[in-house]
């Protein structure tokens, strides 16, 4: 398998002088379903976010399915993004709209000004954000303001926006990390059904080894901005999850 | 603590005495005057205030060092300290010479009454026959502010999103861009809109439309601060979100900015007219047509009965409009 992400030598260092990512070397292939693991504050949101440039890294490079992303600027770097989707914990959906208009949002990466401002009549994106929809079991949402729905249900549309993208890549930024357990699993059922349906690389933050366990085919811990950990979910031993997380730290078990 | 941080907050608190005792002397001096036809010249004031300051400064007994720098904590009561008193003192002085300055004349006040009759038998005994022209004005008032408001609104829904801190990029130019609309914004608010009316009046000639003009010029400006806040206050998720998908800048504000804000907008907007409506009636005093301007001439022209219809039909608007923004603003915001 070809490496989808490369990652030589990347550093942030933010205005207030935390070196929140330090000299992170990765090569993800496709296809893999890679869980990052690392305590609050180990860089995680920063190291996903400088993979899209949401977040400017400070040096260093990265490929995304043979681009330059550093290089990127403009258009390049439009193109780059639309290929490249992401969930947040928070959804980071609109909330006084409804989900039909924010699947369709996912489409703007591929939409003149023009185009987008049509979206309401555009029956072709419209029939693809409803079918998307569908995937993640919300057909009957369409028309529900985001406001309306349950964590669970609003973390489902936003995975149907990611897909309108229909991206190489996922990234997820503790997609569940503010669902109760039994949510949080089945929303990760729909990111492993695309990882292997779709065969979407997928790249997700965690907290929970359980989670890590069931669904990651690799993970890679992370701590004060390095990596300390790089294997299969299973070689995760006591010893290993004291080296992410540090001598104190006990695994809750969460199913 | 840091070092220049102490020297800062040391001169500080020389500079709040040297203020302090210099107003005191010159207040001193003001009352001299008053009084005694004894005046303190400029320069002594300033040379008793230095000499106040570094006495309290020696004893350690001054204001500057109690409010900038940490002392120990007493419990002694705060008439017991030499601070307290000298706030004290501040205080009845300021309101001593406020009192002479402002010529407050309680005698006048509970004797003269009289004076006022002929507008006070005016308001309760208004005079009805004007009350077509009247009408007229106030609709020409109504009017104004309303295209006042609604020649403002793209003008200022432009400039906000470039006056909004979050969404300008924080580069030179960025911040360039945000600090000249900000700041011009902040001028042209803080001059009041019956300045604005005087230029307008004299530029187009007297009459409504100068007076809508001052108001636009005011609404602009007080819009684009109210609307810009409210983008910096919404949810930069979505805004994330939008971003990552691919879209384009103008995109991100259109589909991540604009659906947040919508709503907050209507209702500073209502609001505004709501303000207009009073501010065009102060407006028409100076030469911004309307009402105000009716209610002038009436009054120049001592018609009691005729000022007390307008200021009826002004008290009624208000009252109407407040009302009205108010059942709007809370449908919109309860949302
Ligand atoms: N915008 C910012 N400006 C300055 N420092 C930041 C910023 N964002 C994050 N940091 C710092 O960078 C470090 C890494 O933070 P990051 O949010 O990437 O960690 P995380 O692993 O995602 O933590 P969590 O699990 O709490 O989300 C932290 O020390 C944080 O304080
Ligand atoms: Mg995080």
């Amino acid at each position: 398998m070809k490496n989808i992400i490369e990652i030589k030598n990347l550093h942030k260092i933010y205005a207030t002088g935390i070196h929140a990512i330090k000299g992170v070397n990765l090569d993800v292939k496709e296809g893999e379903f890679l869980i990052l693991l690392g305590l609050s504050g180990s860089g995680k949101s920063t190291f996903l976010r400088c993979l899209n440039r949401l977040i400017e890294p400070t040096s260093g490079d990265i490929h995304i399915d043979g681009e330059d992303v550093i290089d990127a600027r403009g258009q390049k770097l439009r193109y780059i993004r639309r290929k490249v989707g992401m969930i947040f914990q928070q959804f980071n959906l609109i909330k006084n709209l409804s989900s039909l208009t924010n699947v369709l949002t996912g489409k703007l990466g591929y939409s003149s000004l023009l185009h987008s401002l049509t979206f309401p009549r555009q029956k072709n994106d419209i029939k693809i954000a409803l079918k998307n929809l569908h995937r993640v079991g919300l057909r009957n949402y369409a028309e529900n303001k985001i406001m309306n729905l349950s964590g669970g249900q609003q973390q489902r549309v936003s995975i149907a926006r990611t897909l309108m993208q229909n991206p190489k890549v996922i990234l997820a930024d503790e997609p569940v990390a503010s669902l109760d357990p039994a949510t949080a699993d089945s929303v990760m059922k729909y990111l492993g059904e695309l990882n292997k349906k779709d065969k979407i690389t997928i790249v997700c933050s965690l907290h929970f080894l359980s989670l890590a366990r069931k669904y990651g085919s690799r993970v890679v811990g992370l701590k004060d901005g390095e990596i300390v950990f790089d294997g299969t979910p299973q070689e995760i031993d006591k010893k290993r999850f004291k080296e992410i997380y540090g001598e104190d730290a006990q695994e809750v078990e969460i199913r | 603590m840091k070092k220049e941080n102490k020297l800062k907050l040391s001169l500080q608190a020389i500079l709040t005495d040297l203020l302090f005792w210099i107003y005191i002397f010159g207040c001193i001096s003001f009352l001299m005057d008053r009084w005694f036809e004894e005046t303190i010249p400029g320069l002594n004031v300033v040379i008793y205030g230095t000499v106040a300051t570094a006495i309290v400064i020696i004893f350690g007994i001054s204001i500057g060092r109690k409010v900038f720098l940490p002392t120990k904590r007493t419990n002694k009561k705060w008439y017991k300290t030499f601070w307290g008193w000298s706030i004290v003192l501040i205080l009845l002085i300021t309101f001593i010479v406020g009192w002479l300055l402002v010529e407050v004349n309680l005698y006048k006040f509970f004797t003269k009454f009289r004076n006022a009759g002929g507008i006070m038998s005016g308001i309760f005994d208004p005079n009805f026959d004007i009350l077509t022209m009247c009408l007229t004005a106030l609709a020409e008032t109504i009017y104004l502010a309303l295209l006042a408001t609604v020649f403002a609104i793209p003008f200022a829904f432009i400039l906000s999103f470039f006056a909004a801190r979050n969404l300008m990029p924080k580069t030179f130019i960025g911040n360039t861009v945000y600090i000249i609309i900000r700041t011009i914004a902040t001028l042209f608010r803080s001059i009041e809109a019956i300045v604005w009316a005087i230029i307008f009046s004299v530029w187009v000639g007297i009459g409504p439309f100068a007076g809508m003009l001052a108001l636009v010029i005011h609404s602009i400006a007080a819009l684009t601060k109210l609307y810009s806040e409210q983008i910096e206050n919404i949810d930069p998720g979505p805004v994330e979100a939008i971003k990552a998908t691919g879209a384009s800048t103008l995109q991100t504000w259109i589909f991540g900015v604009v659906p947040q804000i919508i709503s907050p907008y209507l209702a500073f907007t209502i609001y505004r007219w709501d303000i207009n409506v009073r501010m065009a009636t102060i407006v028409g005093f100076v030469g911004g047509g309307g009402i105000g301007l009716l209610l002038l001439q009436q009054q120049q022209l001592l018609r009691w009965h005729n000022v007390g219809v307008i200021i009826w039909l002004i008290a009624a608007v208000v009252w109407i409009m407040d009302m009205v923004s108010a059942k709007v603003r809370e449908k919109l915001q309860g949302k």
